[in-house]
């Protein structure tokens, strides 16, 4: 036993006050987590505002832990919430069930269901955790409509899925010359 | 089966030849399609168009296997459904043989050109053939990149039906189950080439009472349900086996829910009754148990304001037992049971009625009803069940002649109709005694005996000098007799139809409309007859069951009851005090004034129901009851054939009437036994049967009113589809009720001075019915309506019934109904 | 608790129950819950990186006894049931409970006859936090969201009837939000 060894974990210490500090200051800094961070869900919609969401229900039948409810519905020439034939009228998830593996999102055949970074979801009440289309449906963005509403895109479903991008840059623009944009794009499809 | 040895030692038995299918012998009777006989050796090919139940078409072309026949294959892939097995014949099913694998997988790709890839919003997703062949037996992906045909979707084929051409893959199932088994060409194959496809026939309602089984058996989601659309996943919903509440046919069926609601109902695979076919009605019609209007809680009559409120069970059963108990003691109670209960609710009742109210005054014949119909029942049908030679489905099948009396098989009881157009296709004789040509008469391939309402009898007895190819035809042996509900309103038909079987020796039928009278007459809820058959006026009968009811010698009653007639006219004057009623509407009575009166007057009324009725509305204590789906139990059908099922929906709290009524029972301190249908049906299998032996009734017809000038003779019977309150919330389904229209023969028409198309007034001193009018061929001087059809009906309007003589007349102007019938006829 | 109970009605000053919280809610000392994969998240979070010390609660006590926070931290199975509410039970009013991710909040992905459908099954919780496992910023979020329900608390019978027929309930905002560096 050396002669400094009783003060040796001093020097550590002092030693330490010089080095960066590695703890997070969470709550008054959020933390950025990573893009793939797996976190509360999303509804997205069509860039002109109707849902992705067709209610098919494979969500539903991917949860491992049986955290989500869908219910499909009949769009209407009255009532257009997606392009197609069938909506998701309702769509439930329990956050209190829902262990984030994400297998919800790689069975989406629309992409209508993503994942979030958002993450501060604690709450004392079981009910609020269960969070349902109003709480996932993404923003209305610009150029947005709130549904229900005819579609504006396109004339059926298959222009939003095959051109929508371009058709919503269209639409945005509102020029002739997008309108040629949007015809070449469908004619590319075409081929 | 086992690999097959090299000396083969497998007995051919006659009328068998021997084949080997992937290397296994195997021996198949002759004419046997060669995909059963593999599908027996558990070698399962894939097909679409192959339906076992209806004949080969070779469409889908899926099915293509190898085929070696006398040791020289044949030039290509032979299709399995539609080749018979021979005698020595070398098979290769996909298992063994490359190139039947690739031509199946050419098949699916062909198949797939121009099938639209949305499985995920399409309804057959999950449960479709296609979806799973194309996953086993299909390429990874296709080599055609062309545009795919499309076609405007979807297309309704009727109010409930939904055709999505895209996704037809033309196996004609559907057209060949319309021509073939439901013989109703709605749906038909249209163009040719690439644009071949599915359409609606051209000229043809759409009309048909089992087009939701097309729906069922098409093997993509080209045919899907527009009741069902997008309401759930085959995946996320439970399937429970389930019995039909509708009709006595007692079809199978399974009922697939979640988050306890119902949410489709198919039809079960049953070969001895409904084989894999139920109808329109079965299949859509459950909704009146979700209605909003439903009983949940007991209600009890305020004292002070009169009205209905909620209370406790605990409450509501001791007013209910209290205000029984006075009336018991006083001048009596009547109860009537309605005709819609399972076996061990109609028990709870009739022990009921003889335990806790000492009476034998119940009834279950909610309908026309008559003394010489319970003398029919009693000595007829009672205790018949398919073990001990009773009529049953496929003894109709077999029968070489059917004689429909009184009876609508398509109308009244839809899977009796089916089977018996199974048995015409192949050689049975059909014969209908009604009044015109219907639907169900042609689709039969039958022959129509016409008659006058309440001229059957006359008619029956005079069948050997008039029509002695019937009489004839009846003679062979396992001829059947079918008499149906309407024969109660005709005197003495019962006694004549009985007097033919005993002259033919043919073998009776009884086919009541609704599923729980077949079941209520056996357990005795009915005036004279105890459970089990016994009859009331036998002493030792009564003794039997006091023992196995541990009842006192001596307390049942002796006298045979009142019927429901009796019951009610009693009530109405005062000669009873009290009346516990269930599920009885008074407009299916013939007297439904009467029926109104008599829940008025009565001092005490005790209503066990599900949904706000007539009885409900004059009832003091309202005990609210389960559905069909929300308790287990059993229905007896018209075969005698008991048809047990579970409950669907557990957990609802909702109380079948046997258990409503056991703890009444104990309120009024009688012990029923009855606490739940396990322990009702246990309970009557205690008491066993012993069926009395009783003699046919023998009323002579009186005889026939002659309509006079501007008055004719009433012929009137229930659609499938009409008002009955099972239908209610279906508007998909109301829309193929057929037109509601009257009909009249020509010669009446030209005398009453009728245009085509114009409305005729039916009348009676009580009401009148007005309704656009349709030539049959129905006998001169008869006019016919719908029983229950449109907003004008003939029991609640016109307080008429089969064979009244009504007044007929030229509608002045236009009526207030026919927008209304036009509606149902367009729909 | 005391004194505040023995009072008579409305005597306490609304400054003395915000005192007593503070005190509270400043020095939460947790049991240590750890059943399952959470718990290793959960002691992420007492280390330097995410320092819990941050918020008075760096002592995670192995006896109840000297415990006012239960993190049940993982899937409570049926037979850990008993022990969980016994060492609730021997925790010293007033206590809290927090459910750490599904499993502990519902069964989560553990929908079996094994497994406790929900702690709350067995002891009252406070809060629910989900994740699977929630990464320690959201289990520090939890906690905080805690804090400002420690915060609300009332003191004495008179002041819990107050509060209830007012009808206000804490407001639950995410931590990064209520914490957010002052621009």
């Amino acid at each position: 036993m050396g002669m400094f060894d009783p003060i040796k974990g001093f020097g550590v210490t002092f030693s330490t006050m010089f080095k960066k500090v590695v703890t997070e200051e969470y709550p008054e800094v959020k933390k950025v987590t990573a893009p793939r961070f797996h976190g509360r869900h999303q509804l997205n919609r069509h860039p002109d505002g109707l849902e992705k969401c067709v209610g098919c229900e494979l969500c539903a039948w991917a949860c491992p832990a049986d955290a989500i409810f869908v219910e499909g519905g009949d769009n209407t020439d009255d009532a257009r919430y997606s392009p197609g034939e069938r909506f998701g009228a309702d769509y439930q998830i329990n956050y209190l069930r829902c262990i984030g593996c994400g297998l919800c999102i790689e069975a989406c055949p629309t992409r209508s269901l993503t994942m979030t970074n958002e993450y501060e979801l604690a709450d004392d009440d079981r009910q609020k955790l269960i969070f349902t289309k109003e709480d996932l449906l993404a923003p209305l963005l610009p150029g947005m409509e709130q549904p229900p509403h005819p579609m504006r895109l396109g004339d059926n479903e298959q222009d939003y899925y095959v051109n929508g991008p371009a058709l919503a840059r269209d639409l945005l623009a509102g020029s002739s010359q997008g309108q040629s944009n949007a015809e070449s794009a469908v004619k590319g499809a075409g081929k | 089966m086992t690999l097959a040895p090299e000396k083969s030692e497998v007995e051919v038995p006659e009328g068998h030849v021997k084949l080997v299918i992937d290397g296994f012998e195997v021996v198949a009777p002759k004419g046997e399609l060669l995909i059963r006989t593999a599908e027996r050796l558990g070698i399962v090919v894939p097909r679409f168009c192959d339906h076992p139940l209806l004949e080969p078409a070779g469409a889908c072309r899926q099915c293509l296997v190898e085929v070696e026949m006398g040791g020289r294959p044949m030039p290509k892939p032979q299709a399995s459904c539609t080749m018979t097995v021979a005698d020595g014949m070398v098979v290769k099913t996909q298992l063994t043989s490359p190139v039947a694998d690739k031509a199946q997988q050419g098949v699916m790709e062909l198949l797939l050109i121009n099938h639209p890839l949305d499985c995920p919003i399409c309804d057959k997703g999950g449960e479709c053939p296609l979806q799973n062949q194309a996953l086993k037996h299909g390429r990874s992906d296709s080599r055609f990149h062309e545009h795919k045909r499309t076609f405007p979707k979807p297309l309704p084929i009727s109010t409930q039906v939904l055709l999505d051409r895209e996704r037809c893959v033309l196996c004609q199932r559907c057209t060949r189950f319309s021509a073939q088994i439901a013989g109703d060409p709605f749906i038909e194959l249209l163009e040719r080439g690439s644009q071949q496809q599915i359409g609606v026939a051209e000229g043809k309602p759409f009309q048909s009472y089992f087009s939701g089984n097309t729906i069922q058996i098409c093997p993509v989601g080209a045919l899907t349900s527009a009741a069902y659309r997008f309401r759930a996943r085959p995946f996320d919903l439970i399937s429970t086996p389930s019995v039909c509440e509708h009709c006595s046919s007692g079809c199978a069926e399974r009922t697939d829910w979640r988050r306890g609601k119902v949410q489709r109902k198919l039809a079960g695979d049953d070969p001895e009754v409904n084989e894999e076919w139920i109808c329109d009605k079965g299949r859509f019609a459950f909704r009146y148990a979700t209605a909003g209007d439903r009983f949940t809680r007991p209600l009890v009559r305020d004292a002070e304001s009169g009205e209905l409120r909620e209370t406790s069970w605990t409450e509501a059963l001791q007013v209910a037992a209290t205000g029984l108990a006075a009336a018991r003691d006083a001048k009596g109670v009547g109860v009537l049971t309605g005709g819609r209960l399972t076996v061990e609710d109609a028990y709870a009742y009739a022990k009921f009625a003889r335990v806790a109210l000492k009476t034998n005054d119940v009834d279950f014949r909610a309908r026309a009803h008559s003394a010489e119909e319970l003398e029919f029942l009693t000595s007829t049908v009672l205790g018949t069940t398919p073990d001990n030679g009773g009529v049953t489905f496929t003894a109709i099948e077999a029968a070489p002649a059917v004689l429909c009396v009184a009876f609508e098989p398509e109308e009244e009881a839809p899977i009796v109709f089916l089977r018996l157009r199974k048995a015409a296709r192949k050689k049975t004789k059909v014969f209908h005694l009604g009044q015109y040509t219907s639907p169900a008469v042609e689709k039969t391939f039958g022959t129509l005996l016409a008659c006058v309402p309440g001229g059957e009898p006359a008619a029956l007895n005079a069948l050997e000098e008039h029509a002695a190819d019937v009489t004839e035809a009846l003679r062979g042996s396992g001829s059947v007799i079918l008499v149906g509900e309407r024969a109660a309103e005709v005197p003495g038909l019962f006694s004549a139809v009985a007097r033919l079987a005993a002259s033919t020796g043919a073998k009776v039928a009884w086919i009541p409309r609704r599923a729980g009278e077949r079941g209520a007459l056996e357990v005795g809820a009915v005036p004279n007859l105890l459970p089990g058959g016994r009859l009331v006026s036998d002493a030792a009968a009564r003794s039997e069951v006091e023992n196995a009811w541990g009842l006192v010698a001596g307390t049942l009653p002796t006298r045979a009851g009142r019927d429901t007639n009796g019951i009610l006219v009693a009530a109405a004057s005062g000669a009873l005090d009290a009346l516990v009623v269930a599920g009885v509407d008074p407009f299916d009575l013939p007297d439904p004034g009467l029926a109104q009166r008599a829940l008025e007057f009565a001092g005490f009324v005790v209503s066990l129901e599900l949904r706000p009725s007539a009885a409900t509305a004059h009832a003091d204590v309202v005990l609210p009851i389960a559905p069909a789906v929300e308790k287990s139990g059993s229905y007896l059908n018209w075969e005698g054939r008991r048809r047990d099922f579970g409950t669907t929906l557990e957990g609802t709290g909702a109380l079948p009437d046997c258990r409503v009524l056991d703890t009444l029972a104990v309120e009024m301190d009688a012990d029923l036994f009855t606490q739940t249908p396990a322990a009702a049906a246990a309970d009557l299998d205690r008491l066993g049967s012993n069926v009395a032996e009783a003699s046919a009734p023998t009323v002579s017809a009186p005889l026939l009113v002659q309509p006079t000038a501007g008055q004719a003779v009433l012929a009137t019977w229930r659609r499938m589809l009409d008002n009955g309150s099972l239908q209610d919330e279906e508007p998909n389904l109301a829309g193929t009720a057929r037109p509601v229209v009257a009909k009249v023969s020509a010669a009446t028409a030209v005398h009453l001075g009728l245009d085509l198309g114009a409305d005729i007034t039916v009348s009676t001193e009580r009401g009148s019915v007005t309704l656009p009018v349709e030539v049959a061929d129905l006998p001169d001087g008869v006019v016919w309506l719908p029983g229950n059809s449109g907003p004008v009906t003939v029991r609640r309007n016109l307080v008429a019934g089969h064979g009244s003589l009504v007044a007929v007349a030229v509608s002045d102007g236009p009526s207030a109904e026919k927008s209304a019938s036009d509606r149902g006829g367009n729909a | 608790m005391g004194l505040e109970e023995k009072l008579p009605n409305g005597i306490l000053l609304t400054s003395v129950e915000k005192l007593v919280n503070w005190t509270r809610k400043s020095s939460l000392w947790p049991a240590t819950f750890g059943l399952a994969c959470c718990a290793i998240e959960m002691m992420t979070t007492g280390g330097p990186r995410y320092d819990l010390a941050r918020f008075g609660m760096e002592v995670f006590r192995a006896s109840p006894r000297q415990a006012d926070l239960m993190i049940v931290a993982g899937r409570v199975t049926n037979k850990m049931a008993p022990v969980l509410r016994q060492i609730y039970d021997q925790m010293p009013e007033p206590r809290w409970v927090l459910a750490m991710g599904v499993c502990a909040s519902t069964g989560g992905m553990f929908n079996n006859y094994a497994v406790v459908q929900g702690v709350d099954h067995v002891v009252p919780v406070d809060m629910y936090l989900p994740g699977c496992p929630p990464r320690p910023e959201m289990l520090i979020d939890a906690i905080l969201k805690i804090h400002a329900k420690i915060m609300d608390e009332p003191l004495g019978a008179a002041r819990a009837a107050a509060l209830l027929e007012s009808g206000a309930s804490t407001d639950l905002m995410p931590s990064s939000e209520r914490f957010a560096k002052k621009k």
